[in-house]
């Protein structure tokens, strides 16, 4: 599991494969990646999802960071790449990154499993640590979701004033929060400054009430937070 | 095409023209020309019965000046009858001619010898022509058959009159048509008294007479036995009336002239009855036909009431001309030419022995033509009421083929539109999520690595507020390019959009979403848009308090969507609606689809709406035209 302990110890190295066709971007990602780094090392940037998965293929990179839309097709080629390598090396870890909030595109990342995969908006690239986070997470094979995408989600969820969300308090709300981000136990202690115990508390409770089943791996409670957020109110005869 | 542009267009505009003319006449009181007629008729006929009353040469001056007189006023008014009634033919004026030599034949009853022998000559003309009106009718040529008949009466005058009057010192007449009893005047044109050859004559005159009436009789029984039941229903009064006339005409040749046997006063009588009773069989002809087309066109009206099918049309005129071969073709203006309903081109051969046909429209252009048997040119009043009725009939269908023709124009013309417009909303969708979007991130990413270098100085605070910005501005923009067109409804269809649209819905709403797969682009959009637009409504119309459901689902050939609430409602037809409602309307109908909404104040709004899957979603048939 990830913590922020291993950002003071970049042992392992990760050998990235990046597929990005925008110019611009992948200078961003170069300069975010490489500079002062000696964690992160970028075997080769890829502009479509074919020259990605044969690079894939040459380089055996532990972590694919991908634009969600490329060529050929110009529409979900990063999720593509994460399906096919989810078959052909489910040791490697993929972190797509889109300019896209729609949470759909997160929930079909996860689809086939939410081990080893990351949603990231492209802005995060700026932020050279939680990037980093992102990387070592799904190399590890955990999940991390956007908080932006969550945070969306759970806005439009309160102006909902029947909502399930509305019927946890603010507290177990923002734990809610953090657990669909991927963000591990530790991590949501540190974050809303809580001790570990107390997330651990609400964890309980508020899964309780959603009737959700607690899993220990926060790769696949990620997926469960992240559809019961996106979609719990949504289908007939889910109103209690 | 020759026919069209020569002879027979002239015909068409004669037709039009009679058609105008008579129109015009329709329920007008009596003309001038008929005043005339009638005046001459009544003078005629007075005059007719004075000279017989009066000339002491007849042998029954009543009964003759009777004949005269009803035989007069009837052929004047069958003449005005059939001038009227058909005045495409001539056989009011025939009837109007006959008349004229029924009066001229009445000065046989003249004491002067040169009026006598007139009078003796106009009773043989009356007789010829009574012959040509049977042999003719109800047109006014004569066919094959009829020739021969006529061939016979000719050489009765010929072989049978003429030489006797050279021959005998008195004028023998018509046998039965006239004569003269007692005070007979001498034959002013004797050429030879020759008592002996004149008898020789007197019987070849009543053998041929004989003849002559038998083959009258002839003819009228087999075209009445081969007729159409539409021509018989003109034959069949003249039948009646002109058989026992033509049949006391025979038996007068054979038993009076052949025989010798002298008339006697009952015989007279049953003959001058006949006579009287003759033409008017012309009149009741004319009536029973002009009864029977209303008939026709009442029938008809009342069977295209439904607006039937060109084909049934068709076969509602065959029963109705009881032709199994009549048709209907159609006149396209552009090509100048007749179609069948089959969109076939149709030969309308003049030079065809039995067909012929008749075109309707308004004022010079056709709209349409009856093809029919050319036997039915004799009943021209059922035929145009068959062509009325039809042209009525398909023009109503042609005017709702026109229509139906625009809205698809304009429905086409509207999904263009709305198609150039979502096509164009997707476009800059992209461009703002390649080009700009796609930039200022590669500026965010590049400010947050500077920031980063910064963190010594004491610029990192301010480019920190500067990246908060940005960030704001990256929203803003990511929202407005999704609003634009969601990437989403074009990649993955519908039912992924409207999951998206509802996760993000200010609207508690539930979803009933069925797979309806991918559908055209338009219609998706058209779909998509709509639901959104209601989802709007609802969420600044409904009322605080409001639920929402939505759901999409497939049903047989369409994919429906209905969006409902239970929130406050409105009346329906209240303005404060009507934009939102109109767009929503207005992008369904440009894909073909129905939309509908029902609300009640206070128990919610329903918004409902299918698009067809089909490629084609025409509404209506195509009329042969």
């Amino acid at each position: 599991m990830s913590s922020a302990s291993e950002l003071t110890n970049p042992d392992p190295v990760h050998r990235l494969v990046v597929a990005e066709d925008a110019y611009l971007i992948r200078e961003g990602i170069r300069n975010a990646l490489e500079r002062e780094n000696d964690e992160v090392q970028v075997l080769e940037y890829c502009p479509d999802l074919d020259s990605l998965l044969r690079a894939v293929e040459e380089h055996r990179p532990n972590v694919v960071l991908t634009d969600i839309r490329m060529p050929p097709t110009n529409t979900d080629e990063g999720i593509q790449a994460a399906t096919t390598l989810r078959e052909s090396h489910p040791e490697i870890g993929v972190v797509v990154i889109s300019q896209y909030v729609s949470p759909h595109y997160a929930l079909k990342l996860f689809e086939r499993g939410s081990a080893g995969r990351a949603y990231l908006l492209k802005e995060r690239i700026g932020h050279r640590i939680q990037l980093l986070e992102a990387i070592r997470e799904v190399a590890a094979g955990g999940s991390v979701v956007d908080p932006k995408v969550v945070d969306v989600l759970v806005e439009a969820r309160m102006r909902a004033k029947n909502s399930l969300l509305s019927r946890l308090s603010v507290r177990e709300r923002e734990v809610l929060a953090g657990v669909a981000t991927g963000a591990s136990n530790a991590a949501i202690a540190e974050s809303l400054f809580l001790t570990k115990r107390a997330v651990e508390k609400n964890i309980n409770s508020l899964f309780a009430k959603l009737d959700l089943t607690d899993d220990k791996s926060t790769s696949r409670r990620v997926r469960a937070a992240l559809l019961f957020i996106a979609d719990s109110d949504l289908e007939a005869g889910s109103e209690p | 095409m020759s026919r069209f542009a020569g002879s027979r267009d002239v015909a068409f505009e004669q037709r039009e023209l009679d058609l105008e003319l008579r129109d015009a006449a329709f329920g007008a009181g009596v003309r001038k020309s008929e005043f005339a007629v009638i005046a001459v008729a009544v003078a005629g006929a007075s005059a007719a019965a004075t000279i017989v009353a009066t000339g002491g040469v007849s042998s029954n001056p009543t009964m003759a000046a009777t004949v005269l007189v009803a035989n007069i006023g009837a052929l004047a008014l069958g003449g005005l009858i059939w001038r009227r009634g058909r005045p495409s033919s001539s056989f009011g004026q025939l009837l109007l001619a006959e008349g004229v030599l029924v009066f001229v034949s009445s000065l046989s009853g003249s004491p002067d010898s040169v009026l006598h022998l007139i009078g003796m000559l106009g009773a043989w003309a009356a007789a010829l022509g009574a012959s040509w009106l049977l042999l003719s009718f109800p047109g006014s040529r004569l066919g094959g058959t009829a020739r021969i008949v006529m061939g016979l009466a000719v050489a009765t005058f010929l072989i049978g009159e003429l030489p006797l009057i050279l021959l005998a010192p008195r004028v023998v007449g018509v046998s039965g048509m006239a004569g003269c009893a007692t005070a007979c005047p001498a034959n002013p044109a004797l050429a030879v008294d020759a008592p002996a050859a004149a008898e020789v004559f007197r019987h070849v005159q009543g053998l041929l007479q004989a003849t002559w009436g038998a083959g009258l009789l002839f003819y009228l029984a087999t075209s009445f036995a081969w007729a159409s039941h539409a021509r018989r229903r003109l034959l069949f009064p003249v039948f009646v009336t002109a058989a026992p006339f033509v049949a006391a005409f025979t038996i007068n040749a054979v038993v009076f002239d052949l025989a010798g046997v002298p008339p006697t006063g009952t015989a007279r009588a049953i003959f001058a009855g006949t006579r009287i009773l003759f033409p008017l069989g012309f009149i009741a002809g004319l009536l029973f036909a002009r009864a029977y087309a209303g008939e026709a066109l009442a029938f008809m009206a009342r069977k295209l009431v439904g607006r039937p099918p060109v084909a049934a049309v068709e076969q509602l005129i065959r029963r109705v001309l009881d032709d199994p071969h009549a048709g209907l073709v159609f006149w396209l203006p552009r090509s100048e030419q007749f179609v069948d309903r089959h969109g076939m081109r149709a030969v309308l051969d003049e030079a065809s022995e039995n067909r012929t046909w008749r075109a309707f429209g308004h004022g010079d252009a056709p709209v349409l033509a009856v093809v029919h048997d050319v036997a039915l040119s004799e009943d021209p009043e059922l035929v145009e009421a068959v062509g009325a009725a039809s042209l009525l009939a398909l023009e109503s269908r042609r005017l709702e083929h026109d229509l139906l023709d625009s809205v698809d124009a304009l429905r086409a013309s509207q999904r263009r539109l709305v198609g150039a417009a979502s096509a164009e909303r997707r476009k800059i969708e992209r461009d703002l999520h390649d080009g700009v979007q796609q930039k200022l991130v590669a500026l965010r990413i590049q400010l947050e690595l500077t920031r980063d270098l910064a963190r010594e100085s004491g610029l990192s605070g301010r480019l920190a507020g500067l990246a908060a910005d940005f960030d704001d501005a990256l929203d803003e923009l990511r929202s407005a390019a999704h609003g634009i067109y969601p990437p989403l409804l074009a990649e993955e269809g519908l039912e992924a959009a409207l999951r998206e649209v509802a996760r993000r819905s200010s609207v508690p709403l539930t979803v009933d979403l069925e797979g309806v797969g991918r559908l055209p682009e338009d219609r998706e959009t058209a779909i998509y848009y709509c639901c959104l637009e209601a989802l709007q409504n609802v969420a600044k119309h409904a009322g605080d308090d409001a639920d929402a459901f939505l759901r999409l689902w497939r049903e047989r050939n369409a994919v429906r969507f209905a969006i409902s609430d239970n929130g406050v409602g409105f009346v329906p037809r209240s303005a404060t609606n009507g934009a939102g409602l109109t767009n929503m309307a207005d992008r369904i109908g440009a894909v073909g689809g129905t939309f509908s909404v029902r609300s009640t104040p206070g128990e919610g709004t329903t918004v409902l709406g299918g698009v067809a899957i089909g490629a084609s979603d025409r509404i209506g048939d195509v009329v042969g035209v």
